[in-house]
């Protein structure tokens, strides 16, 4: 019994010098601003923002040359992931100095981790980016994000289709999702193919229809706001129109879905501006696209404009060189014309920063898109965009809001799936 | 006196040796699981957590997620398991057979889907089962289906496909377990039963499955603890779609962690039940598997 306590003692001293061990705190070095400082930044896209991160290191590099950036491809996901975990840990010595964040996270990130985050405000000049973007990454007055691609929504369209089928592109500028329903069934009538293709399990066409009209899942007040939310009915209501006219061409993945733009099965896709980047990657239909602004719903405020997706950089709070990072954002995404002169040719992203959409690289006429100008076209989108708020909770209904249209799909009730939805939402609202 | 020293010596040894591994599970198993089950009994989002004492818990039976995830798995248990060891008994009586040639091949072969990935497994079924994949070219072509169907956003074919897969991956690990067994009945039974004239059927059901009781047992039990646990596949083939058609426990544990707002102390209490229902599963698979 003697020697059973004995080793207890043992087991209980050596765990808990192993435990002392592993919380030993690190302690940030004093940063010398002349010294060599290597930046670390998290993004995900290797054509598109990492492309652009090292674009603006290069541009930094230039007037500090101490300063380098290394930027490290982490795929949304995780990066969401590795961030969740590392801040709930405490251990954020594993983390960059900057994200790229999507603008639909930065809500929730920065108000459960209040001090895993430096506002930016004061440091990197914000006012001269479009308004709606600023608004989404503004938590209790103070600015977290600097705004990177723009997300402004526009009807992207396969010329040579629509016109084989009798119509012209300008057929669908201004109007509303019935007329392009009506459009799309001549579409698929003449030629066969699809007029729109979407994820089977998500609803991001939803949610663009329902930022057109101003409104989101939740209320001013942060409420849930679906089951009675005659908008989203609206929205609902037309995508099940488009699958019961057989226009719309349900994928299971991202995957398919851009297949199904790149290899024709498609006439269109209404989505983000980031798109142009996938559908160009298809070089044979160099000639064969145009853009047309979003359709609108139907209800009072619908207008034909409207944002899906979109991301900003965020500054992580354990940084060890925050002036400096404030300063390499303020110079270049804040305030070089020439970064995004260079980054908008080669990898379509398109800026929220006002004073470069006022170069003349955004007047180029765009030879895929069959020499139409739609980088200006779609700043003028951008221009329009209503502003909302996606709230701390945006994935949880966005998620609640995915699976009742799946069951509408399938046949239930419209009132009676958001009526399960609104009440799945309340359900994790009220665990915080 | 020397017998007591004898006595003394072994403890001491025996102590030193099964320290190590037991501090390592100690500190790498229990405390972690203690550790969740105090996280279990917070409430709040990311690290802004209260104690709210067994309210997760209660909040479990009113969760309409929670609760289709586990009707899911249960689902996938009451007709994977069984589906899946009755085919690996088959499989590993075929392969036990003294007559059958290549059988260091055929062993091979059953073994291989168990060394693939889970996830690049899935993804070959994902793209198997796609509205333009070969599942579908097949049946078209051999005019059992005339449009093509989409099997994963459909709430049962989603459901069957999953089952499919589990299946695919994990009877040639169970056969393996049988193959071990069957070698441990002594031939001679098997030619005492035929000079009495039993059946092939009745060697099977007679003298096969009562002599591999204890590596049935230990294989549902292995089998149900998976699929209460399982994430993998279902992540990457349907996400948990359509609707709630195919999500599991793990996964919900899951998006609460990452997707969602982190509810780490719901989350925690989520997976506690996982715990309760591997324990109590287990608990009555032995009483039943136990009986003479």
């Amino acid at each position: 019994m003697k020697r059973l306590s004995l080793a207890a003692a043992v087991l209980l001293v050596s765990s808990a010098l192993l435990l002392a061990g592993c919380s030993k705190k690190n302690t940030a070095v004093a940063a010398d601003p002349n010294g060599p400082i290597t930046l670390t930044v998290w993004c995900w896209d290797p054509t598109f923002n990492v492309y652009a991160m090292n674009e603006a290191a290069k541009i930094y590099k230039a007037s500090h040359p101490n300063v380098t950036v290394n930027v490290v491809e982490t795929a949304w996901a995780d990066l969401q992931q590795k961030l969740l975990t590392a801040l709930s840990a405490n251990q954020t010595s594993s983390l960059p100095d900057i994200v790229l964040m999507q603008d639909n996270a930065i809500q929730k990130n920065v108000t459960t981790y209040p001090k895993g985050f430096l506002p930016v405000n004061g440091k990197v000049d914000v006012s001269q980016f479009a308004q709606y973007k600023v608004d989404v990454a503004t938590i209790n007055g103070q600015s977290y994000g600097v705004p990177f691609d723009n997300g402004a929504s526009g009807t992207f369209l396969r010329r040579d289709i629509v016109e084989q089928a009798g119509l012209q592109v300008s057929d669908f500028n201004d109007i509303t999702w019935e007329r392009f329903i009506e459009l799309g069934k001549i579409v698929k009538q003449k030629t066969g193919v699809a007029m729109i293709s979407a994820v089977g399990n998500e609803n991001d066409i939803i949610a663009l229809m329902m930022q057109s009209a101003g409104t989101w899942f939740f209320d001013a007040e942060g409420k849930v706001n679906i089951a009675n939310n005659t908008v989203l009915k609206e929205a609902v209501k037309q995508y099940k129109a488009m699958v019961d006219a057989g226009i719309i061409l349900l994928v299971t993945d991202w995957n398919a879905y851009i297949a199904s733009l790149n290899n024709g099965s498609v006439a269109s896709t209404i989505n983000g501006c980031w798109i142009v980047g996938s559908i160009s990657a298809e070089a044979s239909q160099s000639g064969k696209w145009a853009v047309a602004n979003t359709p609108k719903l139907n209800v009072p405020g619908g207008i034909n404009y409207s944002s899906v997706g979109g991301s900003s950089w965020v500054v992580l709070a354990n940084t060890k060189y925050p002036d400096v990072v404030m300063d390499l954002l303020n110079t270049t995404f804040a305030g070089s014309v020439p970064l995004y002169e260079t980054i908008l040719p080669s990898s379509g992203a398109i800026s929220t920063w006002l004073p470069a959409s006022k170069s003349a690289t955004y007047g180029q006429p765009n030879a895929f898109f069959g020499g139409q100008k739609i980088y200006e076209d779609i700043v003028a989108y951008a221009g329009n965009v209503p502003q909302i708020k996606y709230g701390l909770f945006n994935y949880e209904a966005r998620d609640a809001v995915s699976r009742a249209l799946a069951d509408i799909v399938g046949g239930t009730p419209v009132d009676t799936a958001l009526a399960t939805a609104q009440k799945n939402v309340e359900f994790l609202v009220a665990g915080q | 006196m020397k017998r007591h020293s004898f006595v003394k010596k072994y403890d001491f040894w025996g102590w030193f040796f099964i320290a190590p591994a037991s501090l390592m599970i100690f500190i790498l198993s229990f405390y972690p699981m203690i550790q969740a089950f105090i996280l279990s009994l917070q409430t709040g989002l990311g690290n802004n957590l209260r104690f709210t004492g067994i309210w997760n818990y209660y909040r479990l039976f009113q969760d309409e997620i929670f609760l289709s995830s586990v009707a899911n798995v249960f689902i996938y248990l009451i007709f994977q398991v069984p589906i899946m060891l009755f085919m690996a008994l088959i499989l590993a009586s075929i392969l036990n057979n003294e007559k059958l040639k290549f059988k260091g091949l055929f062993r091979t072969l059953v073994f291989l889907p168990c060394a693939t990935a889970l996830v690049s497994s899935a993804m070959i079924f994902k793209t198997f089962f796609s509205v333009d994949g070969i599942v579908n070219f097949i049946l078209l072509h051999i005019g059992i289906i005339t449009s093509p169907v989409s099997w994963l956003t459909h709430p049962f074919w989603a459901k069957v496909v999953i089952i499919m897969v589990i299946t695919w991956r994990w009877t040639g690990y169970n056969t393996i377990f049988y193959l071990a067994g069957l070698q441990n009945i002594d031939t001679s039974i098997y030619e005492a039963a035929r000079i009495d004239g039993a059946s092939a059927f009745q060697q099977f059901f007679k003298i096969t499955l009562p002599l591999l009781r204890p590596v049935i047992l230990l294989t549902t039990i292995m089998s149900t603890n998976g699929t209460l646990q399982l994430f993998d596949e279902v992540k990457n083939i349907t996400s948990g779609g359509p609707g709630n058609a195919t999500i599991t426990i793990s996964q919900y544990i899951y998006n609460l962690s990452f997707v969602y707002n982190p509810q780490f102390g719901y989350a925690a209490a989520v997976s506690y039940t996982i715990l309760i229902m591997v324990a109590l599963l287990s608990f009555i698979q032995m009483k039943v598997g136990d009986k003479a």
